[in-house]
């Protein structure tokens, strides 16, 4: 498994990712939404870096990952906006503190995510790595 | 692995039961209607799991259900139904689905499929261009916040009030249209936000319009009942509650979380529940009602666009076109029903996600009109393939007098966009006669008819159950596509 992938099923589409904590898990998540959104990643901007707070704290992982993700859909449907990076404050299994680095939108996104899902959703360690797999309603 | 299908019994013709004994953990039967076929489909697809699942949740009335079109879904299969007792039982999100209200409405009319045939190519035009559809698309109609909480509070009556229309439909539109809501605190900023930009769109995916021909009539007597004619026109028109009703179930899957899901034992987190009568699960049947209620008003403001369309392209009045509301039908929901179990009248809160209600004769909330024929059903094909018009039956108590709702899919979005790589599908379907309209070429690929199970079978596996009976099958003539 690549450190974040697409995948789909019967009738949704999903991301899954990997990281060696969860600093690493959540940024990859990023990631893999914007390879499934726009179908690459940009670079982060090396000056001015507009960039929005995203602090939660949570049940767990599952439910950090689907308020990340579900904050950076709703960046890129209502403001045009895609994280581009993330700089992370801290990052536990139940709280993420963290700066979400935006560029302007190159287009519009490939497919319409209406809803990130805790459907299946739960984050696993294997071989000192965390993995999890997040399914989209579009 | 998937469970063998030995373990279900073919209790009746295309019913297929699954014994509580077969899963420790359920505390219900499990009950699939199905052909022989769906029925594998649906253990290969993880669709069974999920059934077996919803049978294990408590104080479940009835058995687990699934429709024909049954697929995988978020937590609860496409097709479920689950009834739990309005007085203690639960309600969860998913069971409704994220689209609340994802529905069809189908209008009959008395234009000849000839005639419609000279202006098909500038109506499917006219349509494109003056219905919104697609990726973050603003509706019709701009709401400020007060007019937006009289929408969701009022339903189609407040869109006809305020932007015209024939309050007369609300008769054909179940539940007249409006569900109760008189809490506002029960929705959050961004949910009214995200629905007061997107009143009268179409939105993505398998939402669409269809401009389609009656083709063939099974149940005469039924058929004028309902308006459908050999050889006329009729439309349909598949949406919901766009945005708005995706972000009240993102918000109360995260409020029940909250509250709930350290003292349940679930199997997949998307089945988290509340009970009805606690603070969090009232709150969320309100927040239901308000988006049930706005995605009937932006089906009829969308109707309201294609009558004015059909109108100027054929130069007559509604009135001259014979255009008349069929039905409206919800097919993610979660309403409070009264159904019969033991010989005694038990009040029920029925879910059912991407299955359709279908009361039978005589049934007291069905309108006048339909009281002798029962219930139009609307079950929409691919869109390369016919719909049909059910209508529902005395036989389908065990359902909660439940129905199929579609075709199903049978392929992801990206096994059918590989499937049609380097295909021109527009061209594909004129060549069948369907004029196809989309803004998204990637749109039309993940549409594709092979995407989806076979509506004959669907049909089929339906009537011989017994749930419903054909009234008659459309055939589409021109397509809008999300």
């Amino acid at each position: 498994m690549k450190s974040y992938e697409t995948f789909s099923t019967t009738a949704d589409t999903g991301i899954r990712f990997r990281g060696r904590g969860h600093a690493e898990l959540y940024g990859n998540a990023l990631r893999g939404l914007n390879l499934l959104l726009f179908g690459r990643n940009p670079r982060p901007p090396k000056s001015k870096r507009p960039s929005v707070p995203f602090r939660f704290r949570g049940d767990g992982p599952e439910n950090v990952l689907v308020n990340l993700l579900a904050a950076a859909v709703a960046l890129a449907g209502q403001e045009g906006k895609q994280v581009a990076g993330v700089e992370i404050r801290y990052a536990d299994g139940r709280r993420l503190d963290a700066r979400l680095i935006t560029v302007p939108c190159p287009r519009l996104p490939r497919i319409d995510v209406k809803a990130v899902t805790y459907h299946n959703l739960r984050v696993r360690e294997m071989n000192g790595r965390l993995r999890a797999a997040v399914v989209l309603d579009v | 692995m998937s469970r063998p299908i030995e373990q279900f019994a073919e209790v009746a013709p295309c019913r297929w039961r699954l014994d509580k004994s077969a899963d420790r953990a359920m505390k219900a039967d499990a009950e699939v209607i199905a052909t022989r076929e769906i029925l594998q489909q649906a253990l290969d697809d993880g669709a069974i799991e999920q059934v077996v699942n919803v049978a294990c949740l408590p104080g479940l009335a009835g058995s687990s259900l699934a429709m024909p079109d049954i697929h995988h879904g978020y937590g609860f299969c496409i097709g479920g139904v689950a009834a739990f007792p309005a007085d203690n039982g639960i309600v969860l999100p998913g069971g409704v689905g994220y689209d609340i209200n994802c529905g069809v409405r189908l209008l009959a009319s008395s234009i000849p499929e000839s005639e419609f045939a000279v202006v098909a190519d500038a109506v499917g035009h006219a349509l494109l261009a003056r219905i919104p559809s697609g990726l973050n698309a603003r509706g019709l109609r701009a709401l400020n916040k007060k007019e937006f909480q009289r929408l969701v509070a009022g339903g189609v009556g407040e869109v006809a009030r305020r932007f015209g229309g024939d309050p007369g439909d609300m008769e054909f539109i179940e539940s007249g249209g409006c569900l109760p809501f008189d809490t506002p605190g029960a929705l959050g900023p961004r949910a009214c936000e995200r629905g007061a930009a997107q009143l009268g769109s179409l939105g993505s995916g398998n939402h669409f319009i269809e401009v389609q021909a009656v083709e063939e009539v099974f149940d005469p007597a039924a058929a004028r009942v309902f308006g459908l004619e050999p050889g006329r026109v009729v439309v349909m028109i598949h949406t919901g509650s766009r945005g708005f009703g995706h972000q009240v179930a993102s918000d109360y899957i995260e409020t029940f979380r909250r509250r709930n899901l350290a003292r349940l034992k679930l199997r997949d987190p998307q089945l988290i529940h509340a009970d009805i009568d606690s603070r969090e699960g009232r709150n969320y049947l309100q927040a239901l009602n308000a988006a049930s209620n706005f995605a009937w008003a932006n089906r009829q403001l969308i109707q309201e666009e294609v009558i004015a369309v059909l109108e100027e392209a054929l130069a007559m009045g509604r009135r001259g076109l014979g255009l008349k509301l069929v039905y409206d039908q919800a097919h993610n929901i979660a309403k409070f029903e009264r159904h019969a179990a033991d010989g005694k009248a038990i009040d029920l809160l029925v879910h059912r996600k991407g299955a359709t209600r279908a009361f039978a004769p005589g049934h007291p909330d069905l309108p006048e009109r339909y009281r002798s024929s029962g219930q139009p059903v609307i079950i929409p094909g691919s869109m390369g393939s016919s719909s049909f018009v059910l209508r529902g039956t005395a036989s389908s108590a065990g359902t909660f007098f439940s129905s199929a709702h579609g075709a199903g899919r049978r392929l992801s979005r990206h096994q059918a966009i590989k499937l049609s790589a380097g295909e021109d599908v527009s061209a594909r379907l004129r060549a069948k006669g369907i004029l196809v309209f989309s803004l998204s070429s990637q749109g039309l690929r993940e549409e594709i008819p092979e995407a989806y199970k076979d509506v004959d079978d669907v049909v089929a596996a339906t009537v011989a159950a017994g749930i419903s009976e054909k009234v008659a099958r459309l055939w589409p003539l021109l397509v809008v596509k999300g």
